[in-house]
Parts: C-alpha cells; structure tokens; sequence
C-alpha cells in the first residue's frame, strides 16, 4: 500500500492446509495466568480483530474528497450472504425468548427462565449453526479424523449470551461473541473484500443485532451485570459498543491514513449530548455509542451524571471522538482484557490459541490481573499503597506489587512493521494508575459475589459437587 | 454547637467533611466499637434496617420514613457502601451519629465492609475520586474492622400497637393480637395480619386482610399476600392464658448481615470469634456475613463463593436452640423491600430501593416495638439456650410484632449537575 502502511488483519487458516481444531477449554485459571494470556496468540488476535473491525468504522474520505460514513442504517453496507445467514441465526435466537417467557413466580432480580433459554439454545446450538454456516466450514478438520471447526465455534456461541447459572451478562461474554465472529472470520467464513467492507458489515449488521438482542434478554430475564462497578465502571454490561461508535463519529480517513486518535467528525453530535435525553433518542438510530447510552436510558432512573459517572466525564473530552476512541481502546485492553474476573473463562482452542505468540514481549507483570483466586485476605494494616492513584491490590500483603505505571501495554512494541493505525508505536502504554473504572465481575444488584472465587462456589466446598449439601455438625 | 453536631449537619447536606476532620471521627468510632461485643445487645423499640449501598439521598427518605436519630432507635445491618454514587456521605453520616448517640444508633457489618470489596465495587474508587487519596478509605476500612458482627434484639412486643387507620374501623376477631403490618410510605396501612392470642396453635385462627394487594413475592401465587402463620417455630404455644403458667414468650431476634454458619450452632459461639479483621474469605465470620437462606434442606453451596445457603430445617434448629424467635438479615434485593421466609423464622430487610438506579424494587425498614406488659421481661433470652434467670422454661417463643415501613427511591430532580471531572489516564494521553 501507498505509505507503506500495513493495515493487519485476523490471519485466516489455508484452505487447502489441514488444521487440528482442540476443544477450547479455559487455560486462566488464576491471576497470574492472566500474563501469560496477554503474550498468547489468542490475545494477539483478539486485538488484531477488534482494532480491524474498529478502523472499519471511521468514516472514509473518497477520491471525490466527500466523505462516507457509516451509521446503522446506512445503505453503503452491503450485506454478504454469510452476514445475512447470521441475522438470521440471532433472530431465531429471539424468538426463542417467546418460547420461554420469563417465570411470574416469585424472585429476587435476575429471571430464572433464562436458565431455561440457554438450555434451548445450547440443545440446538448445532442445528442453528448448521443452518448458518456451511457445511464445510464447520466440517472442516474432519477429514483427519480429528475434532471439527464446529466444535470451537459452539464453545465461543455458547458463552456469548450471559451465565445461565448466575443470570448475569458482562464484557466475558460479549468477548466470546467477538470471537465467535473472528473464528468464522479466520476459517474464511466471509468473503474476502476491501479493506473494511466486510469488516463493517460485521459490526453494523451483525454485531449492533447482537447487542440488540442481548439487550432484550437483559430486559426480559432481568439479567443482572456480571461486570460493573456500580456508578464507578463504564457500563453495566458492554464494552465495544463504545470502541465501535467512537470511531463511527471520528474524523474520516483514507486506507492510507492511520487511525485519527483526536479530533471529529464534522456535524457529529457533541459527546456532551450523551446527557441529554433528545440527544441520545436522536443519535440512538445511527450510532452504536448513543445505542449504548440510550439502553442506560431506558433502563435506569435518576441523573445520568450519578448513575453513569464515567461516561458522564468521558462526554466532557474536548479532544474529540476520535481522542474517546483511543481511550476506549486502551481502556478495554486494561479493563477488560487483563482483567481476571472477566477473562477466566474464556475457552482456547486452536483458532484462540494458549500458544504463545513468538512477537509478544516478555510476559509483563500482573498488575491488572487482580482479584484472582489466589488473593488473600490482607492484614488489618496492610492496605494499598498510599501513592494517589495506584490501584489497591487485594493481597497486596502477599505479593509484590510492581509499580502500575512500568507496564507496558501488551499490544505496545509488537507489529513493528504492521502497527494497528490506531496504536501509536511507543506512545501506547499501559494506562498507568486510572483513578479506577470498571474492574470486576459481579455488578451492581448482582448478588456479590466473592471475588477470589474463581468458579462461583465456596472455596471451603469439600467437593466440587454443587448437589451436595454440606450438613452442619448438629444438624439431623 | 459542637464539630460533631456540625459534622452531622454538614453530611445530612450531602456535603463531605474535611479528611482530617474523617481521621478525627473513624478514630472515635473504633474507641467506641471496641468496646462493643461481636453481637450487641439491642432493646426493643427499634428499627431495623438492611443494606444502603451509598443511596445517601434514599437513606434521608430512610430517616424521613423511619424518624430520625435520636428520636428512632435503629440498627443498621451493615453494607454501607459500594455500587452507589453517596456511600462516603452515608457511611460517615451513620458514623457522626453512632459517635454522636452510641446508644441509639447499632451499626453492624456487611461483607462489603472489606477492603478487599471495595475495591471491587466502587466505594475504594468513590474515595480517590472525592478525596484525591486513599487515606479516607483506610480510616474506612479501619473502622469496618471494628463494627460488629451481629446483634440481639431483646423484650420485643409480640403485639403491634395498631396503627390508626381509617380503612380499619373496628378491631379484627375477638382474642387476636396484631403480629404484622405493612405501612407505605405516607404510613398508610397496607396490609395487617393477626393471630390467636396465647391460644394452641391447633385452633389458633388467624386473619389477614389486605387493604391494598402489596406486591409481596414473599407469598406463592394464589395465596393471601401475607405469611399466615399462628406462631413462632416451636410454638407449642399452650397455656390458659391466665399468667400463672404462661410459658410462651417473646423470643429474641438475631440480627446479622447474611445469615447462618455450619460452624455457629450458637449465639455465644459468635462471641468467641476474633473479629477485629479483615473479613476472612471463609470460616464462621464470613459466613455470617455471606450466606443466604434458600428453600433446599440443610446447607448448599453458595454461587456468590463465599458463604453458605441455609434452609428452612437449619433456621428452625437455630432459632430453637437459641432461644430466638427470628433472624433478621438483610444482604439479598427483595423487590418488596422485605421478605419473611420458613414460617417467618427469617426475614430479609432491604433498604436501597431503585438499586443501583435500576432494580426498580421498593425499600423496607422493620420496626420492633417494646413489650410493655411488664411480664415478658423475665423471659427475655438472652441467646443463650435454657437459661433465663434460671428459671426453666419449655423455650416456647413467639415471634415479635412487625411492622414493616415500605418506601420508594428519594425524587431526583433536585440535584444539580456537577462539572465534568478529568477522566482516567486512558482519554488524557
């Protein structure tokens, strides 16, 4: 390309080549694995996916110098038949909520009928993923007689729509449907296209369903967020559509221009609207950011400025969309990715693979990787440290903590020759000592739960056994 | 007028309180905690209240619902912070008034007071964004360290004073006594319920009668609102009800934040933990501060990861060894802001209605009023099983009167919006 400008891309498996597909199984099993995650191949790809679909979504300068945008109406984006196939699969899985309305019995908060709808969709899933994807994509890896492709996709489909057992949706599972779509993407499930056509395709007629959907089974099942921190996190349950709507309201580029990391859009909405409720109901339509917003509308009463802190100062940014898009970017590597709660229980098999990547840097320290099942409880006087800013370590009494802000971001220093536009080589670090957002699993009316539990069970269970019931000494 | 009163003053403003002025005032609160047992000693009347998770403008409709200190005797049963946007002004404000009146005020903890949880959940964020360091949040946590675990509620009426209320001209069934009442917010009576008074519990009739239907989950589909119920578990409840042998009584309640431990089988076994630490992540003081009640039989694991399930068997055997008539408990959203579970022998208390802006749940405060008749007092328990002045008695207990004060989320549109603050370190470089 002109520039010499390496736009990298998820790499897609060689067709003609045989591949061995593994049954993704969770490899993060305490915090300090986290690190290890940070320098897999799977993480590399996950980020090469994600800032792939991101550059997709900034507006594009034509030759005639007008400039093409992308809202979520747009007629611009034309729909591959794989797209289509899988508007098609989410909206089976929406009219699955009609067979299994929620319960009217009694119940605290979260709806036990989604138990019941992830039955369903977990006992059709390879029907559903048959009618979508063709055979010879799920098929592929039969020929060795091995596992087939199928069996990596299904573990990725199955953990994108919320926990079933502690009726909860967060950024976990919005992970897993991203990487759902980069599984399909890397088994050359789309169509090969310019740079950023099937891309956006992706993210407006597949991903924005997606978060509509999600949407609905929070609604009607009362899903409770699974990673929030109350007013102090970014969102109750989603992440990218904030990466993905910045960058539809950031300045336009052409393919050889580098992702913008400041400046808007011309006409764009102000971020300050995002506190005005004509505002959002307005923008909503088109963006996946104000789509975002408008759901903390729908679902929530009081100022937006109480309930939804974060967002509220973020809107104050006078540096533009594309200057929120950088920060959200950084944000979801440091809030989402490195975070324990959120990635333990992301499966990895072949396409997301454990494999360490030969690029990556050296495992860097743990720092984001807190609340892991090996915390322990800190002594009476032992705290975080005193310096303003830094992150409270639990366990901070039995571990070393390195200073937060010598950590390299993982994705900083890799892709010498194809760095991701929107990455500034070098200028990309760690975001050191945020004054704190989002974090953990459990949110707001979430029954806590304690975070140094890995799997949601008492650490002091006797067995892994959750049908039996420990008897107390005296009982009958 | 004195700092502390205008301390007091200043955060029922919603305004915070300078960080050396907090130092000053966490330092009395442990002088004061300290001497505090692990379960404290409560008497009736007073009102009992769950979690406030930070909902500062909620806990002065609270206070407007429930009277204010030091008119109401209350006890707080902990989780004072995290998730909400207030929860340095509402724990410091319940602090200033535990200082300020330490006998009419009980403050007792919650699993999110720990440091390891609030870091977690906001309240450690909360403290850095208001006070620019994390000095606040370690006088916090010092003073966490020192609430207590639980508290006993003793010399409860088992009969309510009815409230006045038009919609109730006469008084129910002969031979009946007022056990609960449900009031809304405007202290309307919504519902009450009666029961036999000192009568076997064979022929014990009860009546319920609903004024307006209350959204009350706490009741299968088809069946009366209320719990109907003719006593406290074990209620043999015998006697001629002249006095003379009159062996039933009003049992003690037990409050605690989460509920029941396999590893406390007994009031006084709370009083030997060591509990001037952070909260442990299992072990008797976790559980006490992590479990809930659930309909299994005996224990179960629990999905929070901390902390058991109970079921009904376990709270009957508790409350009988005991002496107790109820738990209270608080720790679980109740979209009725209270719910009353195995034959009313636990009851969850909670307080933050509209949680977390979102929940759309009303909150509740339970009120216990003080036996009066003079004859009870010999029977108080204190806890601790067959042992009450040294008379014997057949345990019989009876459950308190409860009244149960319904209130919805404080109205929003007064407050102001604030200037945007410098946002984290990812949007600045």
């Amino acid at each position: 390309m002109a520039n010499g400008l390496v736009i990298r891309v998820l790499p897609t498996l060689e067709p003609s080549e045989p591949h061995t597909f593994v049954e993704p199984i969770k490899k993060i099993h305490e915090s300090q694995d986290v690190s290890t995650f940070l320098t897999s191949k799977a993480y590399t790809n996950i980020m090469t996916w994600i800032l792939q679909l991101n550059r997709s979504m900034f507006p594009v300068k034509l030759a005639d110098d007008t400039i093409q945008t992308w809202p979520l109406n747009s007629d611009a984006i034309q729909y591959s038949a794989p797209v289509r196939q899988l508007q098609r699969l989410l909206s089976k899985l929406e009219d699955i909520i009609q067979e299994v309305p929620p319960d009217t019995g009694p119940r605290r908060f979260g709806n036990i009928s989604f138990r019941r709808w992830c039955e369903v969709v977990e006992s059709r899933a390879s029907n559903l993923l048959r009618e979508c994807l063709p055979a010879d994509l799920l098929d592929k890896g039969s020929s060795n007689g091995g596992l087939t492709a199928e069996t990596e996709l299904k573990s990725y489909f199955l953990g994108s729509w919320g926990s079933g057992q502690r009726l909860d949706y967060g950024t976990g599972h919005e992970l897993s449907f991203l990487a759902f779509l980069g599984g399909i993407w890397r088994l050359n499930g789309f169509p090969v296209a310019g740079p950023g056509v099937e891309e956006r395709a992706i993210v407006v007629g597949v991903f924005h369903p997606y978060l509509e959907l999600v949407r609905l089974l929070i609604k009607t099942y009362n899903l409770e967020p699974a990673g929030s921190h109350g007013v102090w996190g970014l969102d109750d349950h989603s992440f990218a559509p904030y990466i993905f709507g910045s960058a539809q309201l950031s300045p336009a580029i052409t393919d050889n221009d580098l992702t913008p990391e400041e400046g808007s859009l011309e006409n764009a909405p102000d971020p300050g609207g995002v506190a005005n409720a004509n505002i959002v109901q307005r923008e909503r339509r088109t963006n996946l950011y104000f789509s975002a917003i408008g759901f903390i509308y729908d679902v929530k009463r009081g100022p937006f400025w109480e309930h939804s802190r974060m967002l509220f100062d973020i809107s104050g940014i006078p540096a533009g969309w594309g200057k929120i898009n950088k920060g959200m970017i950084k944000m979801y590597n440091a809030e989402v990715l490195s975070k324990f709660p959120v990635v333990q229980h992301f499966p990895f098999g072949s396409l997301f693979s454990w494999d360490r990547d030969p690029n990556a840097p050296l495992p860097p320290s743990t720092v984001h990787a807190t609340s892991g099942p090996q915390a322990r409880p800190v002594a009476p006087d032992s705290g975080p440290p005193s310096v303003a800013g830094a992150r409270p370590m639990p366990g901070a009494g039995t571990q070393s903590v390195p200073p937060i802000g010598s950590t390299a971001a993982p994705w900083a220093g890799m892709r010498r020759e194809g760095v991701p536009p929107s990455m500034p080589s070098g200028a990309t670090r760690a975001p050191s000592a945020l004054s704190d957002t989002s974090r953990m699993p459990p949110g707001p009316m979430a029954p806590t739960r304690a975070p140094w539990s890995a799997q949601p069970r008492p650490s002091h269970s006797q067995d892994g056994n959750a049908d039996v019931h420990t008897k107390a000494p005296w009982a009958k | 007028m004195s700092d502390l009163d205008r301390a007091i003053e200043q955060l029922r403003a919603c305004r915070l309180i300078p960080e050396s002025q907090v130092r000053e005032l966490c330092y009395k609160a442990r002088e004061l905690l300290i001497e505090e047992g692990n379960v404290v000693s409560v008497d009736a009347p007073v009102t009992i209240c769950g979690d406030i998770h930070g909902q500062f403008h909620d806990l002065m409709e609270l206070f407007r619902v429930g009277g204010d200190v030091p008119d109401t005797n209350y006890l707080f049963m902990g989780d004072f912070v995290d998730r909400g946007f207030y929860s340095l002004e509402s724990f410091l404000l319940l602090l200033c008034l535990k200082v300020r009146y330490p006998d009419r005020i009980t403050l007792i903890r919650g699993n999110h007071e720990s440091r390891q949880i609030t870091t977690v959940y906001g309240f450690y964020d909360e403290c850095i964004r208001k006070y620019g360091s994390a000095n606040v949040w370690r006088y916090c946590c010092e003073v966490f360290d020192y609430l207590a675990l639980g508290a006993i509620v003793l010399g409860a009426s088992s009969e309510l004073e009815p409230t006045s209320n038009p919609a109730l001209s006469s008084m129910p069934i002969d031979d009946s006594e007022l056990e609960t009442e449900v009031l809304n917010s405007r202290g309307e009576v919504t519902m009450s319920t009666y029961r036999a008074r000192q009568r076997s519990s064979s022929d014990a009739s009860t009546d319920s009668r609903n004024i307006s239907p209350p959204r009350d989950i706490s009741a299968a589909p088809g069946q009366a609102a209320a719990p109907l119920r003719s006593g406290a578990p074990g209620t043999g409840a015998s006697g001629d009800g002249n006095g003379s042998a009159v062996t039933s009584r009003t049992g003690a309640v037990l409050c605690v934040h989460g509920g029941l431990s396999p590893l406390i089988d007994s009031v006084d076994k709370i009083r030997l933990i060591d509990r001037k630490q952070e909260v442990p992540h299992e072990g008797a003081m976790c559980d006490l501060l992590w479990s809930d009640p659930d309909e299994i039989e005996g224990w179960g694991l629990s999905p929070r990861g901390a902390g058991f399930l109970f079921g009904g068997d376990i709270v009957k055997q508790f409350n009988h060894l005991n002496g107790l008539s109820l738990v209270a408990r608080a720790h679980q959203l109740v979209m009725e802001g209270y719910k009353e579970m195995f034959d009313g022998g636990i009851v969850t208390v909670w307080s933050a209605p509209n949680y977390c802006y979102r929940c759309g749940n009303v909150a509740a405060i339970l009120e216990l009023g003080e036996d009066t008749s003079g004859g009870g007092t010999v029977a108080r328990s204190n806890g601790e099983y067959g042992r009450s002045n040294g008379v014997v008695t057949n345990n019989r207990v009876v459950s308190p009167g409860r009244r149960y004060r319904v209130f919805e989320a404080a109205a929003q549109d007064t407050r102001g919006m604030p200037a945007k603050k410098p946002v984290a370190d990812y949007f600045l470089t």
